[in-house]
């Protein structure tokens, strides 16, 4: 990653607009030529998963704090929106805005109570959060419908976040990307991103030398879920149904995780091309293996994962980029 | 009412020798490796698989089957160190972490694909037979299963104590380093004690298999509970692993009888949540482990 002071970086400061502009041309391209349903879902669920785990970037990748627990934020997001929606009849919109707060303050938290703990010890406090977070999900049956879950009626409107075609919903997904991203831009930019980089290295010299990481840590993780907790409402709107497995189960949790880490953890681009790859990988794979049996594109999925956890620990993104500045000779 | 109580206590007691066995391995395999593995779980799962499958197709007893599972699990661990674990050891943390997360994701949805989700489940006449202990009533099998769980526990903390190769494990969880120095092949012993700790947990995979079905997913709920008794006796120890199994055992029953089934994982989660931030270091583990960056 490039945190860069130096004045002779200017022109790297800005380089990750030569991809972020062509690839938002591109999406929109796509949008605006493409009629197969099949083809606009798989970029609808790749934008999102991009967004979603650009958001656990942010945390777990700059500051390195690996939550496998961030369904938590995500199933808080798509339930509150929903059940307000549901229940009172408020627009998404404003659901979307309560419950990336709520993500947020929860996010704020369980963030307070596991400062002290590293390693593998906050691995296993994010997992037990996930899951404390999808038992509440399945036992709350007056809000969450319990495991029957939650359905939303197909009335397409601008107020309810429902949209006939999915057009719309792919540009409505490439916006909070680009939302996602800007602000992951921005803090890796800034002296918060600095400090999370400062934390993941070598916490007691951070502090030694008057780095704040803890403050920063919980700046980032709120933001972190409250991003998440606005993928959730995007993915219940899109999906119209909700239930504890597909909003709070520790799937989502490892997935958001593990597209990072085949893209690249702690770099602004890693999160889109893991998600650019795996997403459309896995919908491609279930499409074609489905007959022969559910799992087998999941088995695909983890051997990828697997091997590329042991040949490339970087990241697809990052050892691509060295190789191609090691054959320029720079 | 004080029966009920005897009761509950001692249902909860037989099953946390279970849960004990269930955790030494993935404690003994973190003490010496400090890797946690994640996919400890999917052990189980697999073993209670092959002793359905060994029921059903051969008709071999449970308790017969132990001889095959057992070796059988013993050289899938020395497989999946060999391949996997040993790469990781050197590598940054998420690696770690996240290659024995793949690696459960990548058993469950074998097991999907070969035996389908659905509910698996062996009948043995001698499971429900129920046997009278003064006013508690407690089934054959689980008095079984509990006894040798505690006593395989018990051999298990035996060889680490008086045998070679247990001092040598020891030395190795101690100081990696200097137990290399003093002539130890800490790469056997790697291999080793990840082979030990896949066999106990097949072993309890074994037990369990005709009191409880088994799906794809059932290791990944069982592995959640060895998380919490692991964390609560403190990471790496034995004594604690055992110690905090039967803890578990015993809150369990409990919050399931006034709480409901549904509750008492919520119970025992934010109990989790609690040990995890009281006391870190768990009832018996090293204080200050959960600061450091145990890589």
């Amino acid at each position: 990653m490039t945190i860069s002071t130096s004045a002779s970086s200017t022109a790297r400061e800005w380089a990750d607009l030569y991809w972020i502009v062509p690839g938002t041309v591109a999406c929109l391209a796509f949008i605006a030529t493409v009629r197969d349903p099949f083809a606009l879902d798989i970029l609808v669920t790749t934008l999102l998963w991009a967004a979603a785990a650009s958001a656990w970037n942010l945390s777990g990748g700059y500051a390195g704090q690996l939550s496998i627990g961030h369904a938590a934020y995500f199933g808080i997001g798509a339930y509150t929106s929903t059940y307000l929606l549901l229940t009172y009849g408020l627009s998404p919109w404003i659901g979307m805005l309560i419950g990336a707060a709520l993500a947020a303050l929860t996010a704020l938290g369980i963030g307070a109570l596991t400062v002290r703990l590293r390693g593998s010890f906050f691995v296993m406090a994010t997992l037990a959060f996930g899951a404390i977070a999808h038992i509440v999900a399945a036992i709350w049956r007056s809000v969450t419908g319990g495991s029957n879950g939650l359905s939303i009626p197909f009335e397409p409107s601008f107020a309810r976040m429902v949209f006939a075609d999915k057009q719309s919903f792919a540009i409505l997904a490439l916006a909070l990307l680009l939302i996602v991203v800007g602000t992951v831009l921005l803090i890796e930019r800034s002296k918060l991103g600095a400090s999370l980089v400062a934390y993941r290295e070598d916490d007691a010299a951070a502090r030694a030398l008057g780095v704040r990481t803890l403050r920063a840590r919980l700046i980032a993780i709120m933001i972190s879920a409250l991003f998440t907790g606005i993928c959730g409402t995007l993915h219940a709107q899109y999906t119209l149904y909700i239930d504890p497995d597909s909003v709070t189960g520790l799937s989502f949790s490892l997935q958001v995780a593990l597209i990072c880490i085949v893209g690249g953890v702690g770099t602004l681009s890693g999160p889109i091309l893991g998600a650019a790859l795996i997403i459309p990988l896995a919908s491609l794979l279930r499409g074609a293996l489905s007959s022969s049996g559910s799992g087998l594109h999941l088995v695909v999925y983890a051997v990828m994962v697997i091997m590329v956890l042991l040949a490339l620990p970087e990241g697809i993104g990052p050892s691509l980029m060295r190789r191609v500045r090691a054959a320029r000779g720079k | 009412m004080l029966e009920t109580l005897l009761q509950l206590f001692v249902s909860g007691i037989l099953a946390g020798g279970i849960y004990a066995l269930m955790s030494v391995g993935l404690t003994l395999v973190f003490g010496v490796l400090r890797v946690v593995n994640f996919a400890h779980g999917e052990y189980m799962m697999l073993a209670m698989y092959f002793t359905f499958w060994l029921f059903t197709q051969l008709s071999v007893d449970p308790y017969v089957a132990i001889l095959i599972v057992l070796p059988a699990a013993w050289l899938f661990g020395i497989a999946t160190e060999w391949l996997l674990i040993r790469r990781t050891l050197d590598a940054p943390h998420i690696a770690q972490v996240f290659v024995t997360l793949a690696l459960s994701v990548l058993l469950q949805n074998l097991a999907l694909l070969f035996w389908t989700a659905d509910f698996r489940s062996i009948f043995v006449p001698y499971a429900s037979s129920v046997v009278e202990i003064g006013p508690v009533l407690v089934t054959w099998s689980r008095l079984i299963n509990f006894i040798i769980a505690i006593v395989t526990a018990a051999a298990v903390g035996a060889m680490l104590k008086y045998t070679y190769t247990g001092m040598a494990i020891r030395a190795t969880a101690q100081d990696r380093r200097s137990a290399r120095l003093m002539g130890v092949n800490v790469d056997r012993i790697y291999s080793m004690t990840f082979a030990l700790g896949s066999a106990l947990v097949a072993l309890a995979g074994v037990l369990v298999m005709p009191l409880f079905p088994v799906n794809p997913f059932s290791g990944g709920e069982f592995i959640l509970v060895a998380f919490v008794v692991v964390v609560l006796g403190g990471m790496g120890s034995l004594l604690g692993a055992v110690v905090a199994g039967l803890a578990i055992g015993v809150i369990e029953a409990f919050a399931a009888f006034y709480l409901g089934s549904e509750v008492k994982q919520l119970v025992y989660f934010l109990f989790f949540v609690v040990v995890l931030l009281v006391m870190p270091a768990g009832l018996f583990g090293k204080r200050g482990a959960e600061v450091m960056d145990v890589t």
